[in-house]
């Protein structure tokens, strides 16, 4: 203990995800984009809600915020103004952001807060074992929904076109170069970016499968223009056969912490009492 | 000797306006001015109160008989008819009567070349001259209120105030009023205070979800945003106002929210949080009567309980419950270090008559002395945020600086991942939970009025005005009685003060149903019986009121 004790505090070595679950690509790709950013990590800040997705910031080397159920987002919105040089990253399930914290949702993207949200979207519950996701789609059979989900599943692209976000993406595990792409990308961005992240639960989802996204996701046809709002809310609708893939909304907006008088000295935390 | 002004009509027609108008020039006449404010959940409409009393020594709170009563509605005058003092006179805006003084005010307004808005300042005019004052400190005040306006608005007003006072100048004097002295201190009210205190204190992250009777601080805040800047914003909900809090702190500054109980209820998870992670969270909780919506514009004292338990699970915190505005300002701070010294949740609990009451006192240092947040200067190599330590408070690293810092709300080692050791539940549990001791060893205790006597009334929070002016009454009229005022009221270290009590009949005085104090301190082990005064009909204790109760006249 005492040896183990002087080193310093680094990741947790196990994971506790089912082997082939999506959450170890992501985490892959995630330590490969933050390298390709090249941000010191010493000012990585990743901060989760709760659910399987929630746990992959004790999987790296990053301060930590593993906050409650729901609530990432003002979680990372408090720090990141206490301290706006923080890279704040939230990384949470679609449970976690679109259900239990939907309302967080609505009103971070209003702000354009300087954070990303990297959403692990696998269309089902998985630490709770197997219930109906805010995305689960019409139909699908669980052990509560024992009829199969009557209720539309939310479109969190569109919803946060919607709501003049400025960064609208997905990707998915399946593909890790372009995750890798949209996660730098989101990085880049300054202001609030949402990254829709598709990602097959092995254990719970037998219908959302690797080969079932594989089949389905495509990129952006080249030329395809980001800053078309129009074009980007249809493009956020598509799904079925065909699910795009990309960059699919950008706009420039000023960042919520950009309009606070109080930052203007610098971070509020490091700036304390001088 | 105190006068009580009572000003009522409907929301929206100046009750308010020509109350802060009169307490400020009356303050600025070399009066003590004691402002209390009762009014109904609407924005127009409805019978809304101010009273204004007046003293040539300290008022400390309400009374119901008002001298002088001041109404813009006939609903206003039926409702408000019966508290007039015996012999006292009523300004109507309406017809005159058996000792009502008509006074058409808009019309006077536009006879002095106002608008109907100026009537406001009409009804001052005649206040003034009922009272027999000179108009010099009302002018004054008329001055202030508007110099950031053209110069013709000030003077329109004061011309109005005039027509008031030369309206019913065959009256003047016929209201009994107090010897004005040297004007001193500012007026300030509750929520001033408590805004006022935070910013000194160095809060620099305000997020909240407006609630009456915690909006007053909030909104104060707001305002001094630029001056002390602080980051404010209103957050979506409760849930994402304490949970950016928690982000805040973590992250490194002091942080703030300020609710009701409704909101506060929604927050309990999140104090949960801030317990779990060790995080120094202030909450401002303004009480209301409840449950649930309950009387959302009057007061009540119904928290207590529900603030020492809120939150899942078992974690330390600190509830303060200032009595006067002197300790609203001293406690506010408290709260703060106390927070960050044992890196746990920390609350101040008012009510709407606190966060309403408007004093003239001893003006309050406004200079920011931020407090110590208690940071390592250079967090070792080997830094770990929640290290076993004999106190129970590890040392404390913010992120960005070096070590990484993690914190999480699982049951975490002490490097802060996610653990299911249950060896290490218990060692986490145990440390979080040792600050207890440390806590209570910094107890407030409470504080006797004037001095320890045979008979205590106890009381918490705000009732301290009322409950000292009780006193007052019943010395005075030969009874051996004091006051015990608690301001903190969680944790109670009840070895300390049984033998305050020890001895002493004592009897309860507080603003809900159930003695809710009076359960904690039996808890605590320092009370056994007691008797207990208590009022929950949503309107704040008075001094004659609880006189009155403690000497048996009236059942309580």
């Amino acid at each position: 203990m005492s040896a183990r004790k002087a080193e310093p505090v680094g990741r947790m070595n196990e994971t506790a995800w089912c082997p082939g679950c999506g959450n170890h690509a992501i985490l892959k790709t995630l330590d490969a984009a933050v390298a390709e950013a090249g941000l010191d990590r010493r000012k990585l800040m990743l901060v989760s809600g709760i659910g399987q997705a929630a746990k992959l910031p004790h999987y790296t080397d990053a301060n930590v915020f593993n906050g409650l159920h729901g609530r990432a987002l003002p979680a990372a919105t408090g720090i990141k103004l206490a301290n706006h040089e923080l890279e704040v990253i939230i990384t949470s399930g679609d449970g976690d952001m679109y259900g239990e914290g939907g309302n967080h949702f609505l009103h971070a993207i209003r702000r354009n807060i300087g954070v990303k949200c990297f959403v692990h979207d696998n269309q089902v519950y998985g630490l709770t074992k197997g219930q109906a996701s805010p995305t689960s789609e019409l139909g699908f059979v669980t052990k509560i929904q024992t009829h199969g989900v009557v209720s539309v599943p939310v479109s969190p692209l569109a919803l946060a076109i919607v709501e003049n976000a400025t960064f609208v993406a997905r990707s998915s595990a399946v593909v890790p170069e372009h995750l890798q792409k949209m996660m730098v990308a989101a990085i880049r961005h300054k202001g609030f970016a949402l990254l829709d992240i598709l990602q097959p639960c092995v254990t719970f989802n037998k219908v959302n499968t690797w080969q079932w996204y594989k089949q389905r996701v495509k990129e952006l046809p080249a030329g395809y223009d980001p800053a078309n709002r129009a074009l980007a809310l249809e493009t956020a609708l598509k799904w079925g056969e065909e699910i795009p893939i990309g960059i699919i909304y950008r706009a420039e907006r000023k960042t919520f912490e950009e309009q606070q008088p109080a930052l203007a000295k610098g971070p509020l935390a490091l700036t304390y009492g001088k | 000797m105190d006068t009580n002004i009572r000003i009522c009509g409907e929301a929206g027609q100046g009750v308010q306006t020509t109350g802060d108008l009169l307490t400020h020039a009356l303050a600025a006449a070399g009066l003590h001015v004691c402002a209390t404010q009762g009014y109904m959940s609407r924005i127009r409409g409805g019978v809304n109160s101010f009273d204004v009393r007046i003293g040539d020594a300290e008022v400390l709170g309400a009374r119901v008989p008002a001298e002088l009563l001041v109404v813009f509605t006939r609903e206003a005058l039926d409702n408000c008819r019966s508290s007039v003092a015996e012999g006292g006179l009523v300004l109507f805006d309406g017809q005159a009567d058996d000792g009502v003084i008509a006074l058409e005010m808009a019309k006077a307004a536009a006879a002095a070349g106002g608008s109907a808005l100026m009537a406001n300042a009409v009804a001052a005019g005649a206040v003034y001259a009922l009272l027999g004052l000179d108009l010099g400190s009302l002018r004054a005040a008329l001055s202030k209120q508007f110099a950031k306006k053209d110069e013709s608005v000030a003077r329109t007003n004061i011309a109005c105030a005039e027509k008031g006072a030369e309206l019913v100048a065959a009256r003047r004097g016929a209201v009994k009023c107090p010897k004005p002295g040297q004007p001193f201190g500012a007026v300030v009210s509750g929520s001033e205070t408590v805004g006022l205190a935070a910013a000194v204190a160095g809060v620099k992250v305000v997020s909240s979800y407006p609630m009456t009777p915690s909006t007053g601080v909030f909104t104060w805040l707001a305002g001094a945003a630029d001056r002390y800047g602080i980051v404010v914003e209103q957050a979506e909900d409760e849930i994402a106002a304490i949970n950016m809090v928690c982000g805040a702190t973590y992250a490194g500054v002091p942080a703030m929210t300020t609710t009701s109980g409704g909101g506060f209820a929604l927050m309990a998870e999140g104090l949960s949080l801030a317990g779990m992670c060790e995080l120094p969270a202030v909450i401002l909780l303004s009480q209301r009567p409840a449950p649930a919506t309950g009387l959302p514009t009057r007061t009540g004292q119904e928290d207590l309980l529900f603030a020492a338990h809120a939150g899942h699970g078992e974690f330390p915190r600190a509830i303060f419950a200032p009595g006067s505005l002197a300790q609203a300002y001293d406690l506010t701070r408290r709260a703060f270090e106390t927070a960050h010294r044992w890196q746990t949740p920390a609350m101040i609990l008012i009510d709407q008559f606190l966060a309403d009451l408007q004093r003239n006192v001893a003006p309050m240092d406004e200079t920011l002395r931020p407090i110590d947040r208690g940071l390592l200067d250079v967090p070792p190599a080997d830094y770990r945020r929640y290290a076993v330590t004999k106190n129970g408070v590890s040392p404390r690293a913010i992120p960005g600086a070096g070590p990484f810092v993690i914190t999480d709300s699982d049951e975490h080692t002490a490097d802060g991942h996610l653990t299911e050791d249950l060896a290490v539940r218990v060692e986490q549990q145990d440390k979080r939970l040792r600050k207890c001791k440390g806590m209570l060893a910094e107890f407030l205790l409470p504080e006797f009025y004037p001095a320890p006597a045979a008979e205590v009334l106890a009381c918490w929070g705000s009732t301290w005005g009322p409950c000292r002016e009780a006193v007052d009454l019943l010395r005075a009229a030969g009874r051996d009685v004091c006051m015990l005022h608690f301001g903190q009221v969680w944790p109670i270290d009840g070895r300390r003060v049984k033998p305050m009590v020890a001895g002493r009949k004592v009897t309860m005085v507080e603003g809900n149903a159930t003695a809710q104090l009076g359960s904690v301190l039996k808890g605590a082990g320092a009370l056994g019986r007691f008797k207990a005064i208590l009022r929950y009909d949503g309107l704040p204790f008075t001094g004659p009121e609880i006189a009155e109760r403690a000497a048996g006249r009236v059942k309580s």
